[in-house]
């Protein structure tokens, strides 16, 4: 699974960035100014792969944090991994090469996650169809139960009605002779009827025996009716039980927040049974409303007249048609196993000591201080403890100077920088052993680390700063790398902001040397660490309201750096310098960059042929693999553009590259990049043979082949026969009628292209 | 025997006489071969149900010739008329068909005038026709014409060859561009493209110059394209096409009596 795109959702400054994919070669620099959310992105990123957040990410509404991250997959490993998903989900999974996956927070600071994207959509489907059986039972049910009600209710209203007849013909009758008197053995008292009473009585008794009748007849479902109520209560119960917990969780996180205490920290017994209360709630309410949709199916099984066994078999089965065994959370859980690694790079908390006991590092004693660097040295060395168990000395220290060696050398691939003027620095580490006048360490092993140059060898913790961030950052890139058996992105804020600008431009190339293995993603300010000829690795990061740190932060894509504010630009133009408005690039027209001045001069004359009123400025490359340094040059400059190529071999695959590298979407590559029809080898195929022959070549001979094909093949001057033209156009000696048909069409063709660019 | 020495003073030597036999027997091996390239009945029954073709090459070998293909989507006649007659039209239709061919097989253009355009760069080019003095001159005249089968519109393209169109007796004639295919006195232009609705029962007519430029016996003048239009109009009176291709091959043998054939003859009508 490779990270490509993230979406965050109220946190810190962030109400949704969108959508917005990663780099495809694996390194994302995010650029913006102080506080304009770049961190919050890392740490958002992060806060996914933990789980875990604190109040201060919490927005001022309190709204819960919700990150989704999307992954790209082979196609088929879906179905590889989710063991017997059902024939539905099956195909679904098998075309799938992306798998979207979503963490969302709960109160209490607890948090699920859950896929997203299409197989929450189809599984989110059985649900609804699930509840749409139920609700067509549920109201069923309920009729019937009110039925039932209305029953046992006309049944009490019969017997007062009885017992009225009975007291007008004996007004002393109690209620024992009410009832004795429906005994057919008593006589007498019906005697004292009139023929009225008599047949309104028996009119009562029949309808009191045929209600009767049927109430016994619905006794099971009586049964059932009295449960389904009895679950009900319990559950309303249960979430209100919840809404005012949860209340009381939102009071105390606002508490926490003025106070400035983190949750995790706060020691308060009652705030401890909140917590408590709230998790088995959340339970007991997902128990009772499986257990209630079950009975209702249950009930719609008992009301068809099925057995209290077949219904049950029957809700099973039903549950098993309706319901897949995943649920989103199920299989959210089972993916996320497979994710990357994310690791935040912590500055300077791996710095490389001065010295480290040998007996430390076997033990794995990671609160001593410098551990992890002296682990990773080691990683990097591929020493374990065995290597230092060689009996003879001599044999030990020619090893390790020879692995002294190979260990710098590979350092100063990326350290171009010197100490003075003409010194490279060198790692290197020695071991020994304490002497008499350590105590209880005499003898035993410690390793002791140099960072030398050729003037003098000083302990790490002599050296700068800048130097010790490189040391310690080279180590932990490249030991990851060796370490891990999983994909790692690797997240780093600020890296080298105390490196020397040659330095800088050394953690890049650091970046590029393991980007192979380690997905990175960084922050920056520095224009030394933004490749110029890869601003398709840049997201732009700001305010929505440049002037209010209050407002949300937005995230813009390379294609939309045209939006950007210059300050959030600053690190690019820093670089690039400042767009050139005149003729050629403009801030107010959309850029179209085309292959070379040929196509220019061709595509010029077409405008003013057709009278396109577009705006549009043509912008020549120098050659067709020159497109993709123009792009990085206008998205540096943020600047509006698009990209026009014709279907020669070479320019179908540069419409590759972009769509990967640049435009990364559908709806991008529409709004950006044209391709014409593969029967255009090049701008001059758009003329007719004709057409090509009269106004171009201006020659008579017969021409078999492609435009293009025969300008190369014969070797013309291009530019300047397609300028000529241009200029003929301009003068009005070629106008739109001294072209034929075919070139029309090809011409309104190509305008329709133009026009479908935003 | 004077008249007898005389008389043979005149006849071929034996030699001369067999070389012209031989002569004779490969023109007509060439005629074979130029009529195999051109559809046969049942290739011609397959694609046009109700059709006729007269065709009457003035020497062995022809310079005029027929053609016809058809697709799922298509049907494509034409009838075209090369600079010439005898072996060199022939060689020069043999060019024409095989162009044709590889331009309307190949389907990536469909339409008719556009197809024109593609075969008159493929002839300057087999005849380096470049406009310069040196130059070959030779051309193809040819109406051509392409049936959309599912919709019936037809389009009609023509190279100095017109189409007649005879609907309920009524004629109609599309005119032809006045451009030839291969190097034209002026600089070439494109073929235009004629759209027609056509409708069942219509007849239409394509036809080289042979038929009207033919001199007459008893006036010794060329029939004309007015007459011919009128003759076409008779022969549209009869239902069946091999009527009709019966009653012109009729006219034509009565109009030129014992004049001597001036051209190739071919009219190829059919019957939607």
């Amino acid at each position: 699974m490779k990270l490509c795109a993230f979406r965050i959702r109220n946190f810190r400054s962030i109400t949704d960035t969108g959508w917005q994919n990663l780099s495809a070669d694996n390194i994302t620099c995010l650029i913006g100014q102080n506080e304009s959310g770049k961190t919050s992105i890392l740490e958002g990123l992060r806060s996914f792969y933990t789980g875990s957040i604190s109040e201060d990410v919490l927005r001022s509404d309190l709204s819960l944090p919700e990150i989704s991250c999307r992954f790209n997959v082979n196609r088929g490993w879906l179905t590889e991994v989710t063991e017997n998903p059902g024939a539905e989900l099956k195909e679904l999974l098998s075309e799938l090469t992306t798998v979207e996956l979503t963490r969302n927070w709960l109160p209490d600071f607890s948090s699920t996650i859950k896929v997203s994207g299409r197989i929450s959509e189809y599984l989110n489907s059985l649900e609804n169809a699930w509840g749409l059986y139920l609700d067509e039972v549920k109201s069923k049910f309920e009729n019937e139960i009110e039925e039932i009600n209305r029953y046992k209710q006309r049944i009490e209203e019969i017997k007062s009605l009885k017992a009225e007849i009975i007291r007008k013909a004996d007004p002393s009758a109690g209620k024992g002779m009410v009832s004795r008197l429906f005994r057919r053995t008593q006589g007498g008292l019906i005697d004292r009827l009139s023929a009225d009473q008599r047949h309104s009585l028996n009119e009562l008794v029949r309808e009191e025996e045929s209600l009767n009748k049927t109430l016994t007849g619905k006794q099971v479902i009586a049964g059932a009716g009295i449960e389904y109520k009895s679950l009900l209560n319990k559950l309303e119960e249960t979430e209100r039980k919840l809404n005012e917990l949860e209340s009381i969780l939102e009071e105390y996180h606002q508490k926490m927040t003025l106070l400035l205490m983190p949750i995790e920290k706060h020691e308060d017994p009652e705030w401890t049974k909140v917590l408590e209360d709230f998790r088995n709630s959340r339970i007991e309410k997902e128990k009772l409303k499986s257990t209630l949709e079950s009975h209702i199916a249950f009930s719609g099984y008992l009301m068809e007249g099925r057995s209290a066994e077949e219904a049950q078999l029957l809700t099973l089965e039903a549950m098993r048609r309706y319901k897949s065994q995943y649920t989103s959370e199920i299989l959210g859980r089972k993916y996320f196993e497979y994710c990357p690694d994310v690791v935040m790079f912590e500055d300077f908390g791996s710095l490389l000591p001065n010295r480290i006991d040998l007996e430390d590092i076997i033990t794995g004693n990671e609160q001593v201080e410098g551990y992890k660097a002296a682990r990773n040295f080691l990683t990097l060395a591929k020493l374990d403890y065995s290597f230092f168990q060689q009996p003879s000395s001599r044999i030990l220290k020619q090893k390790i100077e020879n692995l002294n060696n190979t260990l710098t050398v590979n350092f100063q691939d990326f350290w171009q920088q010197s100490i003075g003027r003409n010194n490279k620095i060198k790692i290197q580490f020695e071991l020994d052993h304490y002497s008499l006048s350590f105590g209880d360490k005499a003898g035993k092993p410690y390793l002791e680390f140099w960072v030398k140059d050729s003037g003098e060898r000083l302990y790490p913790k002599q050296r700068s700063r800048g130097v010790r961030w490189f040391l310690s950052f080279y180590m932990e890139l490249k030991a990851s790398a060796m370490r891990s058996t999983k994909p790692i992105v690797l997240l780093v804020d600020e890296p080298g902001i105390s490196l020397h600008a040659r330095a800088q431009e050394d953690v890049l190339k650091v970046f590029e040397d393991i980007k192979d293995r380690i997905q990175i993603i960084y922050t920056t300010h520095s224009p030394h660490l933004v490749d110029v000829n890869k601003m398709h690795r840049i997201l732009a990061v700001q305010r929505d309201d440049l002037d209010n740190l209050k407002s949300t932060t937005r995230v813009l894509d390379p294609l939309e750096l045209a939006s950007a504010s210059p300050d959030t630009l600053s690190p690019l133009q820093n670089i690039m310098g400042n767009p050139h408005f005149s003729e050629g690039f403009a801030s107010n027209r959309l850029n179209l960059i085309v292959n070379d001045t040929g196509t220019f001069y061709l595509l010029s004359a077409i405008i003013h042929v057709t009278g396109f009123k577009g705006k549009i400025s043509i912008i020549p490359s120098t050659d067709v693999s020159s497109i993709p340094l123009m792009c990085n040059i206008l998205m540096g400059w943020g600047l509006k553009f698009a990209v026009l190529l014709f279907g020669n071999d070479k320019e179908r695959k540069l419409a590759e590259y972009l769509k990967e590298n640049l435009f990364k979407t559908e709806e991008k590559d529409s709004d950006y990049l044209i391709v014409t029809d593969p029967g255009f080898l090049n701008a001059e195929d758009l003329l007719s043979t004709l057409d090509f022959k009269n106004h171009v070549l201006k020659t008579r001979e017969g021409i078999t082949i492609p435009n293009s094909v025969y300008m190369e093949e014969k070797e013309l001057p291009r530019s300047f026969l397609l300028s000529r033209l241009l200029s003929d156009v301009r003068q009005g000696k070629i106008g739109a009628g001294d072209f034929d048909e075919e070139t029309n069409e090809n011409f309104r063709y190509l305008i329709d292209l133009l026009i479908g660019l935003k | 025997m004077r008249g007898v020495s005389s008389y043979q003073q005149y006849m071929p030597e034996k030699a001369e006489l067999q070389a012209f036999d031989e002569h004779l027997s490969s023109l007509r091996y060439a005629g074979m071969i130029q009529h195999a390239l051109m559809p046969d009945e049942e290739t011609l029954a397959g694609i046009l149900r109700d059709y006729f073709i007269l065709f009457l090459p003035r020497d062995i070998v022809s310079g005029d010739f027929y053609y016809a293909f058809s697709n799922r989507d298509y049907l494509c006649i034409a009838a075209g008329d090369c600079t010439g007659h005898g072996v060199p039209g022939a060689l020069l239709s043999i060019l024409g068909i095989s162009f044709l061919n590889e331009i309307l097989q190949a389907e990536k253009c469909m339409k008719a005038n556009r197809v024109l355009n593609m075969m008159r760069e493929r002839i300057m080019k087999a005849l380096h026709q470049t406009g310069e003095k040196s130059g070959t001159k030779d051309s193809i005249d040819i109406a051509l014409c392409i049936i959309n089968q599912k919709t019936g519109e037809m389009q009609y393209a023509g190279a100095n060859r017109p189409l007649v169109m005879i609907r309920n007796g009524e004629l109609t004639e599309y005119k032809p561009d006045l451009m030839t295919i291969g190097l034209a006195p002026v600089e070439e232009r494109a073929f235009k493209n004629n759209y027609l609705n056509t409708q069942k029962g219509d007849l239409f007519y394509l036809f080289s110059d042979g038929f009207p430029d033919q001199f007459g016996e008893k006036t010794n003048k060329k029939l004309k394209n007015k007459n011919f239009r009128k003759i076409l109009e008779n022969a549209s009176s009869y239902t069946g096409m091999k009527d009709q291709k019966k009653y012109l091959e009729n006219t034509f043998l009565e109009w030129r009596g014992n004049m001597p054939q001036v051209d190739d003859v071919l009219i190829l009508g059919f019957k939607l």
